[in-house]
């Protein structure tokens, strides 16, 4: 992949020899990589960090003790409701994605491959949604979920926030790719409109549904306004309430144990982007380059 | 309504449904109660523009206003600047080197806000704080940056730049690979040096990427909450920070509904935000429909 990347790009490989640029370059690149990396090797640092230790003794430059940290991570787990909020934001998360997922995919597949009256003013206001700051809708949203008896349940946290205008608009981009012959050769083996948005269309529309998945995901962990009025019940907290909470000013926690806190929250969206990394960046930048 | 077309109006329905009850249906009542007196006990009462004119002329609106006008004027130009350079740094390296270095610019935003806010929050802590902890190898004196009226909009800043850079730095990354490459073979016979190259043909071809940056910039910089509100460690009854040196407008406004209990000023307050955006998106299409005359 490295040679190809190389290749395809002669312009910057017209001087062989090392140029004054080419350092500053490094310098400057590495540089930025510590300002980035740091807090959050620190974070870590002082988690696997005998607590108690003055920095003047142990400035947490690196970590020092596993043992330690475990033993904290473990407290957490099993002295604190960290546990419980872990199980609600996973499945908070979870099911916002299938439902975003669900009725995204559906009037997507009908916005971006059929004709019907009405569907330009219906695609045109979803879209013109996406101008309006959430700023706008989220008080009054609360006192519609209030009025619904929806506080401090997980369909409060999870409905209101399915009918995702941004999902919408990927998933047109993407399905208005599809060539028409496909949706015309399964209609002429006899198959249903239902049936073509299930075995053709979605089949074919993977790739999209896996980024807005992740970006959904991503969304939702770091969810933390609408979970924090929708959802004040200590029964219901989420993980970016209790991280909230363990931070407060009267928090009786020292800081490595808040550390901790902020670290098992960090685990879930760093696995993500390990593992969907180019996924995540490619629907960013989709979403700026086409908008 | 003919039949045949029956089938589109069901697989739509769901979405739209969602999308009336949760989106259109908060706006008109949230238009409502901004003309009414309402804390959810009694009946809403008319009161005309009473919340609008309240929050105009109240001194925490005044307030949040001039932190956010000083806020937006710093942050999304550095912000933009800063995502800009990383982009060109990336794109100046080659395969492995160049996503390598992407991924770590990139990793920030990957994590919720709210996390990039509690571990700040502890790097600034005074004598124990990593910052602090530099500062003093150097002889200078503890700074308590999240409670010193001089550095909270700074350290906030910082706190921003460094969670939406790599954000910005990927959208105008996919920008630049865009540009075609003889664009800079021809400059480059024309003699121009690469800085040149930068001014004269990155920069215009990017503009519409810019645009689209800066305006989105804007709108997220102007909602700006989960940050200040965990930096200063605020609630619905105590939120700002120290003399209200980070109170922000959204922050107010949640303040006013679920501290206060004034649900009618909450939703004027909604609107007058709204119509701050509106105004600088126009504001910002104009501008750049004039650009694309010249």
């Amino acid at each position: 992949m490295t040679l190809a990347l190389d290749a395809a790009t002669p312009r910057r490989r017209r001087m062989a020899s090392v140029t004054y640029w080419d350092v500053l370059k490094w310098v400057i690149a590495l540089s930025v990589t510590v300002v980035i990396l740091f807090p959050i090797w620190w974070m870590i640092n002082v988690v696997f960090a005998e607590p108690g230790t003055p920095v003047s003794i142990n400035p947490r430059l690196l970590p020092t003790s596993l043992e330690a940290g475990w033993s904290k991570i473990l407290m957490i787990l099993r002295e604190t409701e960290y546990l419980r909020a872990y199980y609600i934001s996973v499945a908070y998360a979870l099911l916002t994605i299938i439902g975003v997922l669900a009725v995204g995919s559906m009037a997507a597949f009908e916005f971006a491959l059929f004709d019907f009256p009405g569907k330009r003013p219906l695609f045109g206001l979803v879209m013109l949604s996406l101008m309006v700051p959430t700023a706008v809708t989220i008080v009054p949203t609360y006192l519609l979920v209030a009025d619904m008896g929806w506080l401090n349940t997980m369909q409060g946290l999870v409905v209101p926030g399915m009918a995702s205008a941004f999902g919408l608009f990927l998933l047109v981009q993407f399905m208005k790719g599809i060539p028409h012959e496909m949706i015309e050769a399964a209609r002429l083996d006899g198959a249903g409109h239902f049936q073509i948005y299930w075995h053709v269309v979605m089949p074919l529309a993977k790739n999209a549904l896996v980024t807005l998945a992740i970006l959904t995901f991503m969304r939702t962990w770091g969810n933390f306004m609408w979970p924090l009025i929708v959802a004040p019940n200590a029964q219901m907290y989420t993980v970016g309430q209790v991280v909230g909470l363990f931070n407060a000013p009267y928090s009786h926690h020292t800081v490595d144990v808040v550390m901790t806190a902020n670290l098992l929250a960090a685990v879930p969206p760093l696995i993500f982007f390990l593992i969907f990394q180019r996924k995540i960046v490619e629907g960013i930048a989709m979403s700026g380059t086409k908008g | 309504m003919p039949t045949r077309h029956l089938p589109h109006y069901l697989m739509v329905l769901p979405f739209m449904l969602l999308f009336a009850v949760f989106f259109l249906y908060p706006i008109a009542s949230g238009f409502f109660y901004s003309f009414h007196d309402w804390n959810a006990a009694s009946d809403p009462r008319f009161v005309g523009l009473a919340n609008y004119t309240r929050i105009l002329g109240s001194r925490d609106f005044e307030r949040a206003m001039w932190n956010l006008a000083t806020y937006i004027v710093i942050t999304v130009p550095l912000g933009i600047l800063t995502a800009l350079g990383l982009a060109l740094l990336v794109d100046s390296f080659t395969g492995f080197w160049s996503n390598v270095f992407r991924s770590v610019f990139f990793l920030p935003v990957v994590l919720p806000a709210f996390l990039a806010a509690t571990i700040w929050r502890w790097m600034y802590a005074p004598s124990f704080g990593l910052i602090n902890m530099v500062l003093g190898w150097f002889g200078i004196p503890s700074v308590n940056f999240l409670n010193d009226t001089g550095t909270m909009l700074y350290a906030l800043i910082a706190v921003d730049i460094w969670v939406s850079a790599g954000f910005n730095m990927v959208i105008l990354l996919a920008g630049l690979k865009n540009i075609p490459t003889d664009l800079y073979e021809a400059a480059r016979l024309d003699g121009a040096s690469r800085f040149q190259q930068i001014r004269y043909v990155t920069i215009p071809m990017l503009a519409p990427v810019l645009f689209f940056v800066t305006t989105y910039g804007f709108i997220s910089a102007l909602q700006v909450f989960d940050v200040p509100w965990l930096l200063t460690g605020s609630s619905f009854t105590q939120y700002g920070g120290r003399q209200n040196a980070l109170l922000f407008p959204v922050m107010d406004m949640m303040g006013r509904a679920f501290g206060a209990v004034r649900f009618g000023q909450a939703a004027a307050y909604g609107f007058i935000l709204t119509a701050i955006i509106v105004a600088f998106t126009a504001v910002m299409f104009a501008l750049r429909g004039k650009e694309a005359q010249r």
